[in-house]
């Protein structure tokens, strides 16, 4: 699958879930998808200059009614990990986290980002799920988005190159 | 100028807005002046104002006003362009600034020794900021913004006294809820929905 239409998968995956507010930072694997989020009509798209407002955004949307994600790099991630905790989590508030996953197997750069990616969610006691195959999109954000509602807390989905229709590096 | 005597001046012209306050002191000094369950007390130093945008945002007709501090804006200064670039007009963002990171000891914060607030909101690109260092400055900049339609930086320079009140009365969770059920009642809408059990679905 190409770019556009993986990135077009996770995007109706996204709106068929509720979400309504998408707070995002650009990766190069991401842009794609961010680019559909920013001519979609329905969605209101907060471009940030870090990701950690995003989890605001996202929070204070959630308080008032709507449903949020945040599309971002696992550097990302890193940068949000304050207010995922004293936020999110102290709070129980849901909110699903799309997260570049850089560094992965296939991806050639930024392994050390790519190695402490699952262990800081584990850490952090997020629920997170791999996503390598764009057509499973739509299914695995729903899931994840009605985990976040009913637990009351962050799920992350990790988004691979592939899963964003980008071809690895070096093939055989 | 003391902080409390601005936040009086609001307390008697915020109407129903929602109020979210910074990580810092200014929490207790409000909801001792506007008890309601419309008031959001955030706990990540500098996160309020990114809060009160997806507020803002979300509830685009109704007025968030968010009371922040100086070291908790320092903290999150890229608020400021992502607040610009979106431009939410039902956003009041209030800057007490103090001088100092007043809930921890109060050390001294980089506004001391020069940096301007205002002037970097405006750079930032928000049109409408300005300066109040006095309590009838603070009133000019605030009534109107309440009653008008345009995003507002306000900056407040303030003493560091803090008044006699009494503790935050929920915890972060009770808070969470209580401003739910407030905006599910003010506004008419569903937002905390509970599912049937498994046996009841066909």
């Amino acid at each position: 699958m190409d770019p556009i239409s993986a990135g077009r998968e996770i995007l109706n995956g996204l709106k068929k879930s509720g979400i309504d507010l998408i707070a995002t930072l650009p990766d190069i694997n991401l842009f794609e998808l961010l680019s559909l989020v920013e001519q979609d009509g329905e969605i209101i798209h907060v471009p940030l200059c870090r990701e950690e407002e995003g989890i605001g955004v996202c929070a204070g949307g959630y308080l008032v009614g709507k449903k949020g994600a945040l599309i971002m790099q696992n550097g990302g991630l890193y940068n949000s990990v304050n207010g995922i905790v004293s936020t999110l989590l102290q709070y129980q508030i849901p909110a699903l986290l799309l997260v570049y996953y850089a560094g992965d197997i296939g991806d050639r750069n930024f392994s050390t980002t790519g190695a402490m990616t699952e262990p800081v969610l584990k850490g952090l006691g997020i629920r997170y799920y791999v996503l390598r195959d764009p057509e499973q999109a739509a299914e695995l954000i729903h899931r994840a988005q009605v985990l976040a509602e009913d637990s009351r807390l962050p799920v992350a989905i990790l988004l691979t190159r592939e899963a964003l229709g980008h071809r690895p590096p070096l093939r055989v | 100028m003391q902080r409390f005597e601005c936040l009086k001046i609001l307390a008697a012209h915020a109407g129903d807005a929602l109020v979210v306050t910074s990580a810092g002191a200014n929490n207790v000094e409000w909801n001792a002046l506007r008890p309601s369950d419309g008031n959001f007390r955030v706990r990540t130093l500098g996160l309020a104002s990114s809060i009160a945008l997806g507020m803002a945002l979300g509830l685009p007709r109704r007025k968030i006003i968010c009371l922040d501090g100086d070291g908790s804006l320092l903290m999150n200064l890229c608020a400021l362009p992502t607040i610009a670039r979106m431009n939410p007009k039902n956003l009041i963002h209030i800057v007490f600034d103090n001088e100092v990171y007043e809930a921890s000891g109060s050390g001294r914060t980089a506004t001391g020794y020069g940096t301007d607030l205002v002037a970097m909101a405006r750079a930032a690109g928000i049109r409408r900021a300005v300066w109040a260092r006095t309590v009838e400055e603070f009133a000019q900049a605030a009534i109107p913004a309440l009653k008008e339609n345009e995003l507002t930086f306000i900056g407040a320079k303030v003493d560091t006294t803090r008044a006699e009140v009494p503790p935050y009365p929920v915890d972060e969770v009770e808070n969470k809820y209580r401003f739910i059920r407030h905006i599910e009642k003010t506004e008419n809408i569903a937002i905390l929905k509970k599912n049937l059990p498994a046996s009841y679905l066909k």
